[in-house]
């Protein structure tokens, strides 16, 4: 608050200055002989209790929240705060001067002169006040548009990412390499398959909801590529059930992570054969499905790396409004992933 | 004549290495390995001069194999993360190979590899765990049993004790001496489960029993397990601050 004074308070002092000019000439004006000592004394309680007001003031219209009546807000408060300063200037001036019955009999005529005066001081100091703080807050939405705007950006870029997924193309890429030299024929099918992938990561976006029949294709391509880069090790066994299944919807990137973490943890935790089952049901207008993979506990892979099951979550919880619909599991070396997703 | 072991979990990544290295005559591929165990033994038995190295490997990582090794050779890795770049130089890795891997890239990698004699060329491999390699604390310690490699899960462990150049793990299952400080330790390990006692003691609070006083400004912790370890003064306060006291 002291900041934004010393900051904006480059206008204040200007009602100020007119203001403590007004009580020192409000003697010479109507004509009467007054004391020195009685005059600064004026003056002086005059200029403490108006900085003190304006103190009050900014620190008040700062605090009030809206811009909705915020000038009429101030206009009172200003009104109320010259009132009170009018009360104690007097009461002070009463105790202090007691003595000077001229000076005294001067302010009691100056009575309702006074009470302008430090209306229409405050008021102008509460005005200026509320200018720079709406000046504030405008700069303040400005910035918070701009981060709005960075945000959204990011999202864009996890997006591009997700859709991208540099280690897995870099991965893939070397495969390729490998096989031009190995099995040429085998690296022109490898090529076209990550072509595939790469098309149908290209054209979804993050919000639609895609066929899941659309979605399997999609995996399908993914995991034609990850075969080939693990060789014989990777055995995936997918089966669907429940009636009509195929006309499921399913938001975009949700289960092909899922099922990159699952192969990651199973390939990372075996050197063996490892086998990921796919389990797509439809019941009670909720779409599971269930990812189970093999898993050691001790072998955990290095976090960091995309493991994002709890974006998924999160993205689930902003889409559905409901924060169970992933639930994961590890039982006796399975690790097990369930997705429902409300039809 | 150099002895290199080709170590990556895709079978491809191996072979498009080892076809690169086909046009090196000095250099002789002896062995190739999908994952860092079968590394480890493979090293011990065939002692060889330079490691083509994956680092996200099955079971354990590239830098935790490295880790295990008395006199690692020389190493290149070969890997499509980037992050990991800076770590490798700083533990003086001939090169760092980014996948895709290309010939050119190879070639310079093994000039670099003919230039420098390929001994001792990584020095700093027991402060490898000091920084971290991952982001967040590790759950697991990778230590040597007998010529095998052991993973000991954070949660098994009863408490660690520094012992000279190395550290004492002490599970249920008997305990491990790995060359390392504790202090380095302690940095890995999630300061929320497990807190420094005393200057030679690590230990996770769940084995916590009880605490009793032991002399003039020093207290005794009893363990779950049975274990009676010093604490001292700091740590009785750093004990008291976890367990908000």
């Amino acid at each position: 608050m002291l900041k934004s004074f010393v900051k904006y308070g480059r206008l204040i002092p200007l009602p100020i200055l007119l203001f403590i000019f007004g009580i020192a000439t409000l003697p010479f004006s109507s004509g009467i002989d007054a004391t020195w000592k009685s005059l600064s004394i004026d003056i002086g309680i005059h200029l403490i209790l108006v900085v003190i007001a304006s103190f009050f003031l900014e620190w008040r219209i700062r605090r009030y929240p809206t811009k909705v009546l915020a000038t009429a807000h101030a206009t009172l408060l200003a009104f109320i705060s010259a009132i009170l300063l009018f009360v104690i200037a007097d009461l002070f001036l009463c105790t202090l001067i007691f003595n000077d019955k001229i000076y005294l009999a001067h302010i009691d005529d100056t009575e309702s002169m006074r009470l302008i005066m430090s209306w229409l001081c405050l008021g102008w100091v509460a005005h200026i006040t509320v200018l720079r703080k709406h000046q504030d807050d405008n700069q303040k939405e400005i910035e918070l548009h701009q981060h709005a705007v960075i945000s959204l950006r990011e999202a864009e870029l996890f997006r591009l990412r997700q859709q991208l997924q540099p280690h897995f193309l870099y991965n893939s890429l070397n495969s390729i390499n490998a096989l031009i030299q190995l099995d040429p024929e085998k690296a022109q099918e490898m090529v076209g398959k990550l072509s595939d992938f790469l098309r149908l990561s290209v054209k979804r976006d993050v919000e639609e909801s895609i066929n899941i029949q659309e979605e399997l294709n999609y995996i399908e391509s993914y995991l034609a590529i990850e075969s080939v880069r693990f060789g014989n090790r990777l055995k995936i066994e997918s089966v669907q059930s429940g009636e009509d299944w195929e006309k499921a919807k399913i938001p975009a990137f949700i289960l092909q992570p899922i099922l990159e973490n699952a192969i990651k943890f199973g390939l990372y935790g075996n050197t063996g054969e490892v086998v990921i089952k796919i389990n797509i049901n439809l019941r009670d207008k909720l779409l599971h499905v269930h990812i189970e993979n093999p898993f050691d506990a001790t072998t955990q892979p290095p976090r960091g790396t995309g493991f994002g099951l709890e974006g998924i979550s999160r993205r689930l919880t902003i889409i559905f409004a409901r924060a169970d619909l992933l639930e994961i599991k590890k039982q006796d070396n399975i690790f097990s992933t369930i997705v429902k997703i409300p039809q | 004549m150099y002895k290199v072991i080709v170590i990556d979990d895709e079978p491809l990544a191996r072979s498009l290495i080892i076809k690169l290295l086909q046009s090196y005559p000095n250099f002789e591929v002896v062995d190739e390995c999908p994952d860092g165990f079968e590394a480890f033994k493979s090293i011990q038995k065939h002692n060889p001069d330079l490691l083509f190295l994956d680092i996200q490997m099955p079971r354990i990582n590239g830098f935790e194999l490295l880790e295990m090794l008395d006199k690692p050779p020389a190493v290149i890795f070969t890997t499509a993360f980037d992050e990991y770049a800076l770590k490798a130089f700083e533990i003086h890795a001939v090169d760092y190979l980014l996948k895709p891997v290309t010939r050119e890239r190879f070639d310079k990698a093994i000039q670099k590899c003919q230039h420098q004699a390929l001994s001792n060329n990584i020095e700093a491999v027991s402060n490898l765990i000091e920084d971290q390699v991952y982001e967040g604390y590790q759950h697991r310690i990778v230590v040597k049993d007998r010529g095998n490699i052991r993973i000991i899960p954070a949660e098994e462990i009863h408490y660690i004790e520094a012992n000279d150049d190395y550290v004492k793990i002490v599970t249920k299952e008997g305990s491990f001496l790995k060359k390392n400080t504790l202090t380095n330790i302690e940095k890995i390990l999630d300061p929320n489960l497990f807190v420094r006692v005393h200057r030679s003691y690590l230990m996770p609070i769940s084995q916590l029993q009880s605490i009793e006083p032991y002399e003039k400004n020093s207290h005794i912790a009893l363990l779950h397990c049975g274990m009676k370890i010093s604490v001292s003064q700091a740590g009785m306060t750093r004990l008291k601050s976890l367990l908000r006291l």
